[in-house]
């Protein structure tokens, strides 16, 4: 019979004493910075490859047609050790510590952060074109009508209402993104899994461990979900004036609200 | 399909003449959409095209800013070629830019309205004159506070396009056209999509406007046209069929197609 060591589990469940040990404070330090950056450039890269996607450029079209079908085609595992070990055993590019100050970037969080970048980007494509076609073309011809060029009517009238499309979906996309960080510790990235499993090669306590690392993603991801909600709230508030949800309403919505 | 190579001068001789198809063709694949179009619009003319539904009345229209791509033949809009260039005898298609470029003078107003639905009445008719225009904001809100007393809806001018009835849609979408001070109008359909009660305050809106520019419609009102067209042309399968005045259109119809569908329409 197993012994469930209480004392191990309340430790590291517990945010007050498990955030003493400077292996779990960075490690969640790192894992909320990495999804939040890794997000915003995979918004980027997806904005690219929808454009790409459209474009009435051949080659344009091609490579963005390619890059999303590699990368979506593809595990994610694959990807973040062939751009890690891959290109630093042949000395394509090796991923140097970068010193900012008192704070220290791996190689490992960079190439990790990269490819969560990259691999998000492919999926960012589909759902930013989706966005953008699901507009009415009116829009883009009353747009062309009025004399705005097609980078103007792209920024000002679709991507606007665009947005309003790709939010939801990209919430998820951040829920998601916040989880697959834990596949950092393939290449020994100090986010808060990887901190969790030197943990657990000191106190071999895997049982214990690793629910209260279950635990701290569950707390980020409901976080989140509460953001989400109130984001979403207040876009449908702007769109139609008539309809306010209540505070109540808007916390525990976790769909959009239109 | 014939495509023209001979070059025809780049500037229309008559000043007065502000649009002007020359031997226009466009297929969608076998379906000749517009058939040998040759047409004249004067300066301040206001011209009413009529026809059945399918009779390439829109693509006409939708044309003449380049929203329909023509496969020969040649559009000249103030002079100048719309949507094609030139060289050694060739069409190609004008970039984006020069495009662009033409269509902010030439103003549209659309069946379905196409309001910005993120944009407030007043955004929606400054977006061009600031973006496009480069106004400065002080002189894009008052060219469009004046544009919204013009169509008489000063008091939406906060309102989103989802707060507004149909009617009042299609002013403002009237008044975005107009905050470009185009000297061509294009109406396609400005009233086929609204509640019947809503039809005249769009009209009345547009009959202030003919004469001070040059205006082109598709429509069927028959009221509007007889009040505001100086010529009518009747349109079926890709061709202009009867080309006079509104007067003699309803009256004396010469060709047969033209007195079937009149009485279709009249009832």
């Amino acid at each position: 019979m197993y012994s469930f060591d209480w004392a191990v589990f309340w430790k590291y469940l517990w945010p007050v004493t498990a955030l003493q040990d400077p292996l779990i404070r960075s490690g969640l330090i790192v894992t909320v910075a990495v999804s939040i950056i890794a997000q915003l450039l995979g918004v980027i890269l997806g904005l690219f490859a929808a454009l790409g996607k459209m474009s009435k450029i051949g080659p344009l079209k091609v490579l963005a047609e390619a890059y999303i079908w590699y990368f979506r085609g593809t595990p994610l595992l694959v990807q973040m050790m062939l751009l890690f070990f891959g290109l630093g055993v042949t000395h394509i590019y090796n991923f140097p510590d970068i010193h900012l100050g008192a704070i220290m970037i791996s190689g490992a969080i960079q190439a990790g952060t990269l490819a969560l970048a990259i691999n998000e980007g492919a999926y960012m494509a589909e759902i930013v074109r989706a966005g953008i076609e699901a507009i009415d073309p009116g829009q883009l011809e009353a747009a062309k009508s009025l004399g705005m060029p097609y980078s103007l009517s792209m920024r000002r009238i679709i991507l606007p209402q665009a947005a309003k499309v790709i939010i939801p979906p990209l919430g998820n996309e951040f829920n998601n993104m916040m989880k697959t960080t834990s596949i950092m510790t393939v290449i020994s990235a100090a986010e808060l899994f990887f901190a969790f499993t030197q943990v657990n090669a000191r106190l071999f306590q895997p049982f214990e461990l690793f629910i209260a690392a279950s635990f701290y993603y569950l707390a980020l991801t409901t976080i989140w979900s509460f953001v989400q909600s109130w984001i979403e709230s207040s876009l449908g508030e702007r769109k139609s004036v008539v309809h306010t949800p209540g505070f109540l309403q808007r916390v525990f919505t976790f769909k959009g609200v239109h | 399909m014939t495509v023209s190579l001979i070059a025809p001068p780049t500037t229309v001789i008559d000043d007065d003449v502000i649009v002007k198809f020359d031997h226009v063709n466009k297929f969608y694949g076998s379906m000749h959409v517009l058939n040998d179009i040759c047409l004249e619009v004067k300066k301040n003319e206001a011209l009413v095209i009529i026809g059945p539904s399918g009779s390439g009345k829109s693509t006409l229209l939708r044309s003449i800013n380049h929203l329909e791509k023509i496969n020969s033949g040649h559009i000249y809009v103030n002079g100048r070629m719309i949507g094609y260039y030139e060289k050694n005898g060739r069409l190609y298609e004008d970039n984006e830019k020069n495009i662009a470029v033409q269509r902010a003078s030439i103003g549209m107003v659309f069946q379905r309205f196409n309001l910005f639905p993120h944009l407030t009445a007043i955004e929606n008719i400054m977006e061009a004159p600031l973006n496009v225009l480069k106004l400065s904001r002080e002189n894009a809100t008052a060219e469009a506070e004046r544009l919204l007393q013009r169509v008489g809806l000063s008091e939406k001018r906060d309102s989103y396009p989802n707060q507004l009835s149909g009617g009042q849609q299609q002013r403002i979408a009237i008044a975005r056209a107009l905050a470009m001070k185009p000297g061509l109008m294009l109406f396609d359909e400005p009233t086929s999509a609204l509640d019947p009660e809503m039809i005249g305050e769009v009209l009345d809106v547009m009959k202030e406007l003919a004469h001070e520019m040059t205006m082109i419609v598709v429509s069927h009102e028959m009221g509007f046209a007889r009040a505001v067209a100086d010529r009518m042309i009747f349109v079926d399968e890709g061709r202009i069929i009867e080309y006079s005045t509104p007067e003699e259109l309803y009256t004396h119809p010469r060709e047969a197609r033209t007195k079937e569908f009149l009485s279709k329409i009249l009832h």
